[in-house]
């Protein structure tokens, strides 16, 4: 089981000794909220505010999300779980950070909790994978246990529904649809700014929370993600409403992996599977 | 007058309410309870601490449609979309919720224009509310004590429903409760003994204790007020807000709206639709000039609103601490703690 107090301590030796050292200008990590159960994400300046740092099973928050909001060229820390990593990866790939700017915090973890629901977080709705693919400095041991659940094993009944089903399924899911944005906010692919949604001309989409504009804003997001959810699940933890997002980027990762054989986030080397083109790539998206 | 209903009988007095007209009443949904119109009685579920989205779209839907027309049709072919109120029965409100309305009241029904749509559905409802069940945790989020209001305060409501054991106690506060009440044959009489019960209940509410800050509303107001230029506050504050806009969805008391022409192949509506001062095109002007780009900025909007614009201009908090706002932010920002620190800061 993961050492939570542990990884907290690493956590905020590494941060104090970056700040202190002005290798970095801003630790993006967790913080303290109003209670325990509740932790914030967290964005340390100061050597003060080290003392704010904490790390438990409820500190589930993509920090990568975050590192758009600064300038380029700011020297970012950056604590990372593993789907955390890849979204890191991907940010470099698409040119949104550079390596050289950043230091990247590995954390390897077992037992994430969801603080609303206290479920702990598994391949069911994330990647499932326990240690980052991408780091400089790991604050803890590499989890080796039992293989992980296959995060596509999630898709077993949903593909089991054909079309027609499929839709009745997604419009009745996204009929919930609020709209309050939470998940695309959430989301750290999605930077767009401003968001298609958020355009008044052309006005994409009606405000209202109904069905037309929930399918075209939820479809046109799911789309614009293909190839690059790395599966972190922040969007169905985000919703108020629990709409089962993840289920639509598990499915499209995976046809992405049986078309392209790849997986976004994995590999530094990789490029993005719907900005490269490749003689032998399938023909399969076109049928 | 004071009456009682067995709790598993209540899908029968729902039966009742929903033949005199609309019940809304919290329906056990995915993510939580929510106060939805009735259309099965047994779907009534009181085995709730609070709703997920606040009552206020009980008079203030997402969406309300105010006109159809035809894309360049004269004006006076237009229709306005009537409202067309029966009674409604707003069933198991909580007393922080029913506090809601009475500010939400000074938007729509008592400073300057008067808003036809809330004030006919207003009108038609009775509101039943109902005690928070003292025997029970608070919840972390919650502090309603915070702004002056207890866990079982029946101010506001017509009806105040109070949970024993397996029974509920329904008390009338207004007239209008009292006619209704009466009527009502699906309830059952009262012993001395629940007539006791309530009144400690009620006294018993005062003790129930939710988080509190001694907040001065004059105080807090001026601090805000003073502090608005403080930007390094306020970006601390905000560092990590995502900007959505669950918290502003989640309020009872957020009003704001914007509103929406939908028209396609030459039909149109004009509709009110929610809005939200956490989103970027909220301010986005005509010009494409935007006063509030950066996530501070609103940020401060909505707790500046909340605790200082509103005190100075109608004299009171815009906020009931029923802390849905913190429950449901994905990042767990808590506007407690934003005027605990701001009071500090």
């Amino acid at each position: 089981m993961t050492d939570f107090k542990k990884i907290e301590e690493k956590l905020k030796t590494e941060a104090k000794r970056l700040l202190e050292s002005g290798e970095v200008t801003v630790v993006l990590c967790y913080g303290k909220g109003f209670d325990e159960s509740h932790p914030m994400p967290y964005a340390a300046k100061a050597v003060a505010d080290v003392d704010n740092i904490v790390f438990n099973e409820y500190c589930n928050y993509n920090m990568a999300r975050y590192l758009v909001r600064y300038p380029q060229g700011t020297k970012i820390a950056i604590a990372v779980k593993a789907a955390d990593s890849r979204a890191v990866i991907v940010l470099i790939q698409e040119e949104k950070v550079k390596r050289e700017n950043l230091v990247i915090l590995g954390i390897p973890v077992q037992g994430m909790k969801n603080p609303k629901t206290g479920e702990v977080i598994d391949s069911k709705t994330t990647c499932g994978m326990n240690n980052p693919v991408l780091f400089d400095i790991l604050l803890g041991e590499e989890v080796h246990g039992p293989k992980v659940a296959s995060p596509y094993d999630v898709l077993a009944e949903y593909e089991k529904m054909d079309k027609d089903v499929r839709w009745e399924f997604w419009v009745k899911e996204l009929d919930k649809c609020i709209r309050c944005y939470a998940c695309r906010k959430a989301c750290p692919m999605c930077y767009c700014d401003p968001c298609f949604i958020d355009q008044s001309k052309p006005k994409w989409a009606d405000k209202a929370p109904q069905s037309a504009g929930n399918m075209m804003y939820h479809l046109t997001r799911f789309h614009h993600l293909a190839g690059r959810c790395i599966d972190c699940g922040e969007c169905s933890r985000a919703c108020p409403v629990d709409i089962p997002l993840y289920l639509f980027h598990k499915k499209v990762a995976k046809d992405c992996e049986e078309m392209f054989n790849q997986q976004a986030g994995m590999s530094m080397d990789d490029k993005l599977v719907l900005v490269n083109f490749r003689v032998e790539d399938s023909d399969k998206i076109l049928e | 007058m004071l009456k009682r209903i067995a709790i598993e009988k209540i899908s029968q007095l729902a039966a009742v309410l929903m033949e005199k007209g609309t019940l809304l009443a919290p329906v056990k949904e995915v993510a939580g309870h929510n106060f939805v119109q009735i259309l099965d009685s047994q779907k009534v579920d009181l085995n709730f601490y609070n709703t997920l989205m606040s009552p206020k779209s009980a008079f203030f839907p997402h969406k309300e449609d105010f006109v159809k027309y035809k894309v360049g049709k004269p004006l006076a072919e237009a229709e306005p979309v009537l409202l067309n109120c029966k009674p409604a029965f707003l069933f198991g409100v909580r007393p922080c919720d029913v506090k809601s309305f009475e500010i939400m009241d000074i938007h729509f029904n008592a400073a300057g224009i008067i808003d036809p749509y809330w004030r006919a559905r207003r009108e038609a409802t009775t509101i039943f509310g109902y005690a928070y069940d003292i025997s029970q945790p608070v919840d972390s989020a919650d502090f309603y004590n915070t702004l002056g209001i207890n866990a079982a305060d029946p101010e506001g409501s017509d009806i105040f429903m109070v949970k024993k054991d397996k029974e509920l106690l329904l008390k009338t506060i207004t007239p209008k409760g009292e006619k209704l009440l009466a009527e009502l044959s699906a309830l059952d009489k009262v012993s001395t003994a629940d007539e006791k019960y309530f009144e400690e209940y009620i006294k018993k509410g005062k003790e129930y204790k939710t988080r509190f800050n001694c907040v001065d509303s004059e105080v807090v107001a001026k601090k805000l007020e003073s502090i608005f230029d403080n930007t390094d506050f306020w970006t601390k504050m905000s560092a990590v807000c995502l900007s959505c806009g669950i918290c502003t969805f989640v309020c009872p008391t957020c009003y704001c709206f914007d509103i929406c022409d939908d028209n396609m192949f030459g039909k149109g509506t004009r509709s009110r639709v929610w809005d939200a001062c956490m989103f970027t095109d909220f301010t986005l002007e005509a010009s494409g000039h935007n006063p509030r780009t950066q996530v501070y900025q609103r940020l401060r909007q909505k707790v500046c609103h909340k605790y200082s614009y509103h005190i100075r201009k109608y004299g009171v908090i815009s906020c009931v601490g029923c802390g849905r706002c913190t429950r449901q932010c994905p990042v767990n920002i808590d506007i407690y703690s934003i005027i605990e620190a701001a009071l500090k800061a």
